[in-house]
């Protein structure tokens, strides 16, 4: 037999404790059901047979369910003090244990055991460590959230145990109770449950499963599941999407593992090239890097890259002084694949490095002079390619690195203050480093924006992802229907005249509010709106879909504008509308008194209205906050941004109060808007659209009025708008959910179920300025 | 020693454009420690390679002719012959790069390694060492007479209030520091030092050798040190006309670990040879 390292025979006396047979580990023990398929865990270097994992079966993930429900209901009551002490406990227990714990993911992963053994383990310990100061000061800082319930976590088989590290923590730490499905053959989650079951206490929290990701459905059905958390790729994250569509549960997403890197030619180039080396080359993410070179510095840059590509080692991910591991057959394909076809449409190829000539490894590889146009060029690049092509100016890098779907994260490598804060605040990405790659705290947090999914882990942002306001209904029994996507909304039913406009009241806007006026439908149609007595109120055009795509353009144009505003600006506009709603409250009154609202009632709602445009402007000032992080000289921004265009298919009910309280959050936040005010009662919202036209910017704000289903479908699949509200219908929130998976965008929908828009928890709540606006990291080291 | 450095016209642009990113120095400056850990026989080897580049050193303000003569002997011998030989090195005539003396005791380092049988080179520091502030003249006396001793090396100090006024030098080696300052040979530092010697040799084909001086007393640093110029100027660049540690007590630290490397056991101080 061959010499074995210590850290093998350590790895094989545990494997041999489980007989060489891996089950689940549901409830603090270990299930090993009969009958069931199984798949060998190999070592991805000789193929060697490690153990036997077992597939998981429908039964087995109910019963995983079953365990965090009943773990549940103890440890979501628990003070936060109580959670926090068993975490640390369970830092401690990963620590007492870290060698078996980094042999066995290096082993099996393939990836370098410096990586896994220097970085995850240590920042998995530090991940527990803050998320229990969270808990601890849980009721304080978090006063006015519950933790969700049972978490579903989805693991496709390229991510590390660190991924999955980042989304247990903060929801074990709010008082959620996880079940994983993790990828077949991955034994270092099951390591990992089982050190948590050993402490003893709360065995339910934990709960691993060992599965194909098709098992993610099955999971994500049973009653119980309130959240679903998936990482992979970005096909899988839309074909999930749209299966979970109606089934009433959340579900966030995280795709995608492309990296940029824009290198200026005012950049330290060697230290840039090492950001390389750290992005793709040094097992340290999963995904390729896209790298944007300014013209100037191409030739110098491609030298030194290709040198130091030279000295890259790639090896047996146990051996100590390698760079690269090798990621298994699968992942060598994409990269061979990838290569292939890019060869094939005129890209240079040069590989270099230190590499064993046995297949499963993949060297390092840098691609050139890719056609822009090309198909590769737009699809994701894969783990360990570098895709460079050059820029001429900040300007054209910019929309260069903007001008993909995918939104996750970029360096930029600039010496000058200006051009790299510029640059930094302008890429659309999650996390944005400045003069470094990679870097990960657990007190930052990590997402992203576009394609690459809208779902935090770290940070404040990562602990929302499992709390929601309290009170909130919690998940109903399965609603889902077979609702037929396509045809739902996509005829008009078509109006005739209706009568006499009778009434009280002064005849009522009329036209659709796009690019700050009134303007006729495209159909030139109109729709009846009745008052409670049943007779006719007035007509409001009959908007299509040829007005969506008028009013977002509309918005888009009017969005650097808003953006570039201060927060001040923002709230002093939104001061002004307050005050002309004030003016107007009379006339706004009388029309809601027409649909049946008592006068009193009607005044207070117009009063609530102007409060919400107030409080928001004044809230919106005090957004994002520098976070300080060990081990970093230098701050990182949490940044509050605002999400772009927003649709919003305001409820029927409280017509002028809900309409309010939506938009000024979201104006608030730097968004421009396009509304669908209430259907029976749209005629408030339209009175307030002849203040918007005199007092705030065309475009910022446009208001479409028609068939509901009609305008829900088309904003839901228009691939332009970048986040979706909606308060109507069941089967309109799920199609509203299915049809997101086009752009990914984020949307909150309410199942058909009513909201205390009069309410401040739920009219004016903290939940509402969280969705408003997305975050962004950006890591600013220092030094001289 | 390796050709001379004939020198270029000073084109103080290339300085001028050079970007340096110190908290991205840092990072990699401890990336480099870490990145390469060799171990068992393959460290064995590396530790041999190690002594060959040691500059071995006495500066003390009471050298004498009978330590210098042990320094001397010890270049000669850096390892116990037996362990050289269970590792079957004993007949590869490993020796330190060269011995490093003050002006003064030049004569007794030529004199002893000339009694030793070899030709191990005699470096002197010369120059007012270590402020390097004294009259140009003397400085360039002190040289003269050191080479007429025997010294074929000249570590120079140069004169600093030049440099931090951009009036610059011309080398075949640079060194980090002279060792006897509060912050000697630092990663961070090393790392933008050899970056501007691959830049020059890519600019005009002239290789500049490195010497790192001060702190380095492990064998642990010292194997960090050479994977450092491994990755950062690659294999050429690992031979002792080009490379070289300054160093007074890292030999014994690493013959200690060749010990336990033979033997299995940690060594005693007695166990080996006192230098």
């Amino acid at each position: 037999m061959a010499w074995q390292h210590p850290a093998d025979i350590l790895l094989e006396a545990w494997l041999d404790t489980q007989d060489r047979h891996l089950g689940h580990y549901v409830n603090g023990k270990w299930l090993k059901p009969e009958r069931r398929n199984s798949v060998p865990c190999q070592d991805p270097i000789t193929g060697e047979n490690l153990a036997i994992c077992l597939q998981a079966q429908a039964e087995d993930v109910a019963a995983a369910v079953e365990a965090a429900r009943t773990a549940l209901e103890n440890w979501s009551t628990l003070p936060g003090a109580r959670r926090a002490q068993h975490l640390t406990r369970l830092a401690k227990m990963i620590q007492k244990h870290q060698r078996l714990l980094w042999t066995l993911e290096s082993l099996v992963t393939g990836r370098a055991v410096r990586e896994v053994r220097d970085r995850d383990v240590p920042l998995a310990q530090q991940l527990l460590q803050y998320h229990a100061v969270q808990a601890h000061t849980q009721e304080e800082a978090l006063a006015g959230w519950e933790p969700m319930g049972v978490i579903g976590l989805i693991v496709p088989p390229t991510f590390s145990f660190l991924e999955m590290m980042w989304r247990i923590c903060p929801a074990l730490a709010v008082g959620c109770t996880v079940v994983v499905l993790v990828p077949p053959a991955s034994p270092a989650p099951l390591l990992l449950a089982q050190l948590a079951g050993e402490l003893g206490s709360f065995p339910g929290i934990l709960n691993m499963i060992s599965g194909p990701t098709s098992l993610g459905p099955v999971l994500a059905s049973q009653p119980g599941v309130q959240k679903v958390a998936f990482c992979g790729a970005v096909e899988e994250g839309r074909t999930l999407r749209r299966t979970l569509a109606g089934q009433g549960l959340e579900l966030s997403l995280a795709l995608g593992a492309e990296s940029l890197l824009l290198l200026t030619e005012a950049a330290d180039v060697d230290s840039a090239v090492e950001g390389v080396v750290d992005a793709t080359w040094s097992d340290r993410s999963q995904g390729g890097l896209r790298l944007l070179i300014q013209e100037s510095v191409w030739d110098e840059t491609m030298t030194r890259l290709q040198a130091r590509m030279g000295r890259l080692r790639v090896g047996r991910g146990l051996d100590g002084a390698v760079d690269m591991g090798a990621r298994g057959a699968a992942a060598r394909d994409l990269a061979q694949r990838y290569v292939h076809e890019a060869q094939s449409q005129g890209a240079q190829v040069f590989q270099a490095g230190d590499v064993p000539s046995d297949s499963p490894f993949y060297p390092p590889t840098l691609i050139s002079d890719l056609p822009p146009a090309s198909p590769c060029a737009q699809t994701e690049v894969p783990w360990p390619l570098v895709v460079a092509s050059p820029f001429r100016t900040a300007k054209e890098a910019l929309a260069v690195a903007n001008g993909t779907p995918r939104g996750g994260s970029a360096s930029v490598w600039s010496e000058r203050l200006g051009q790299a804060l510029e640059l930094g605040y302008r890429l659309r990405m999650g996390i944005v480093w400045i003069n470094a790659h990679g870097l990960r705290d657990p007190a930052v947090p990590t997402g992203g924006c576009k394609e690459s999914g809208s779902s935090w882990h770290g940070g404040p942002d990562g602990l929302y992802e499992y709390l929601r306001p309290s009170g909130t209904p919690a998940r109903q029994p399965s609603l889902s229907e077979n609702l037929n996507y396509d045809t739902f909304g996509l005829a008009v039913p078509s109006t005739l005249p209706a009568g006499p406009e009778t009434g009280p009241s002064s005849a009522p806007p009329y036209g659709l509010f796009v690019g700050g006026r009134f303007q006729a439908p495209g159909a030139r149609s109109s729709r009846p709106i009745q008052d409670s007595h049943g007779n006719l109120h007035g007509y409001v055009a009959e908007g299509g879909a040829k007005d969506i795509r008028g009013a977002v353009e509309a918005a888009h144009q009017a969005a650097p504008g808003w953006v570039g505003q201060s927060p001040g600006a923002r709230a002093a506009l939104l001061g002004a509308l307050a005050a002309a709603l004030e003016r107007r409250e009379s006339a706004l009154a009388a029309r809601l008194e027409r649909h049946g609202v008592e006068l009193k009632v009607a005044k207070a709602e117009v009063e609530l209205s102007v409060r919400r445009l107030r409080a928001w402007g004044a809230r919106a000032q005090a957004q994002g906050h520098t976070l300080q992080v060990a081990e970093l000289r230098g701050p990182v921004l949490r940044l509050r941004e605002p999400l772009g265009v927003l649709a919003i298919v305001c409820p029927d009910e409280w017509p002028l109060l809900a309409f309010v309280s939506l938009l000024a959050p979201a104006l608030a936040h730097g968004n421009t808007v396009v509304l669908v005010p209430s259907g029976t009662c749209p005629i408030p919202a339209l009175e307030v659209c002849q203040d918007v036209a005199t007092l705030l910017p065309a475009g910022l704000v446009n208001v479409v009025t028609g068939d509901r289903d009609h305008l829900t479908r088309c904003l839901a699949l228009h691939q332009d708008v970048q986040a979706l509200w909606y308060f109507g219908s069941v089967q309109g929130s799920q199609f509203v959910e299915w049809a997101s998976a086009g752009n990914l965008k984020p949307v909150w929908v309410n199942r058909g179920l009513p909201r205390a828009w009069d309410q401040d928890a739920e009219g004016a709540g903290p939940e509402l300025g969280l969705r408003a606006a997305q975050t962004k990291a950006l890591w600013l080291p220092m030094g001289d | 020693m390796a050709a001379h450095n004939l020198g270029t016209e000073l084109d103080l642009s290339w300085i001028s454009k050079v970007q340096v990113n110190h908290p991205a120095v840092l990072r990699r400056a401890q990336q480099v420690q870490a990145r390469r850990t060799v171990k068992k026989e393959w460290q064995a080897a590396w530790l041999l390679k190690a002594v060959t580049f040691i500059d071995f050193t006495t500066l003390s303000g009471d050298d004498t002719s009978s330590n210098v003569q042990r320094l001397c002997y010890k270049a000669k011998y850096p390892i116990r012959e037996d362990l050289l030989k269970a590792l079957n090195m004993h007949d590869k005539d490993i020796t330190t790069a060269a011995v490093c003396v003050y002006p003064a005791r030049v004569c007794d380092a030529v004199r002893a390694l000339k009694a030793a049988g070899c030709n191990i080179p005699v470096a002197s520091v010369a120059t007012g060492f270590p402020a390097g502030q004294t009259h140009l003249k003397t400085r360039l006396e002190e040289i003269r007479l050191a080479v007429e001793d025997g010294a074929t090396e000249i570590d120079v100090v140069i004169n600093r209030s030049l440099v931090l006024t951009g009036q610059w030098e011309g080398s075949d080696f640079i060194k980090t520091s002279t060792g006897k300052e509060t912050v000697n040979a630092t990663f961070p530092v090393a790392i933008v030092m050899l970056r501007a010697i691959r830049d020059f040799f890519w600019k005009t084909g002239n290789k500049i050798g490195f010497k790192p001086a001060g702190g380095i007393r492990s064998a642990k640093d010292a194997l960090a040190w050479l994977s450092l110029i491994k990755e950062e100027l690659g294999d050429e660049w690992l031979k002792p006309e080009l490379f070289r540690i300054g160093a007074s007590t890292l030999l014994s630290d690493i013959e200690r670990q060749i010990y336990h490397h033979v033997t299995g056991r940690y060594a005693a101080y007695h166990d080996l040879p006192m230098s």
